[in-house]
């Protein structure tokens, strides 16, 4: 997605969606993330330039974890989860 | 570990329950400017599209199809007082910590130790999933934000995408 978007700098953090800035409660990782991006800010030298950042999460994840996941937060939060319908 | 290819995945998934192809957005090129301020003078500001509102504001959706709105949030808002609203994401670790998709703390942390000069007083919330209204996106929403991003002496947005 951020290929095609080519934001002017962007830096990419293979971690599960919502969790883009760090773990929780783990600030000094986030705080690394953090000086990483503004680094790429200020040197960056290329329009859409995506630098990936080293981390990595702590276990294997992919679509049906994103899918297993979000069902489980809905489950959990006691959300239905929303059924569209393509309109006709 | 291979990445996810999140535009296969959601392509398929929706394709596959009748829904016609999505419109991704897709530029040939990035537009630039030179930053050529040292970070330790510069004014950073926030914008995340994590769903996050302050307790006296119209609430996100987190359902939305095409909201085109925003939230301005006051970076010194205690994190008692914001809500998320999202369900495209699993905003669990979100909620443990807000940082993890709203990074205030942290971020007001390196303007005190001078890494950045300053981060901007408001940072803004916008860009809930499931939008197809691309030009009042562009043409509307957004050059708002930019006017206030203007008005409080942003020399940079950093942009987290939740």
């Amino acid at each position: 997605m951020m290929a095609r978007v080519k934001a002017p700098r962007s830096v990419f953090v293979d971690f599960p969606l919502g969790r883009q800035c760090g773990k929780p409660n783990e600030p000094e990782l986030q705080t690394q993330i953090l000086k990483d991006a503004l680094h790429v800010l200020v040197t960056a030298t290329t329009p859409g330039e995506m630098v990936d950042l080293p981390y990595e999460w702590h276990e294997p994840f992919d679509w049906a974890c994103y899918l297993r996941d979000t069902e489980q937060m809905l489950n959990e939060e006691g959300s239905e989860k929303q059924e569209w319908n393509p309109k006709g | 570990m291979s990445r996810i290819e999140y535009v296969a995945c959601l392509d398929q998934q929706y394709q596959s329950q009748g829904f016609p192809p999505y419109k991704w957005s897709e530029f040939d090129s990035s537009p630039w400017t030179p930053f050529d301020k040292p970070l330790e003078k510069s004014s950073i500001a926030l914008i995340s599209s994590a769903g996050i509102f302050r307790d006296d504001q119209e609430p996100f959706d987190p359902w939305a199809i095409n909201d085109l709105s925003f939230r301005e949030i006051p970076v010194d808002t205690p994190f008692e007082r914001l809500k998320l609203r999202h369900n495209y994401f699993d905003h669990r670790d979100a909620l443990r910590d807000l940082n993890c998709v709203f990074p205030v703390h942290r971020l007001k942390e390196l303007e005190k130790s001078g890494f950045i000069g300053r981060l901007v007083p408001k940072a803004i919330t916008f860009g809930m999933g499931r939008l197809y209204k691309r030009t009042a996106l562009q043409n509307e929403t957004v050059p708002r934000i930019v006017e206030l991003l203007k008005q409080q002496g942003a020399d940079a947005a950093l942009l987290v995408a939740a």
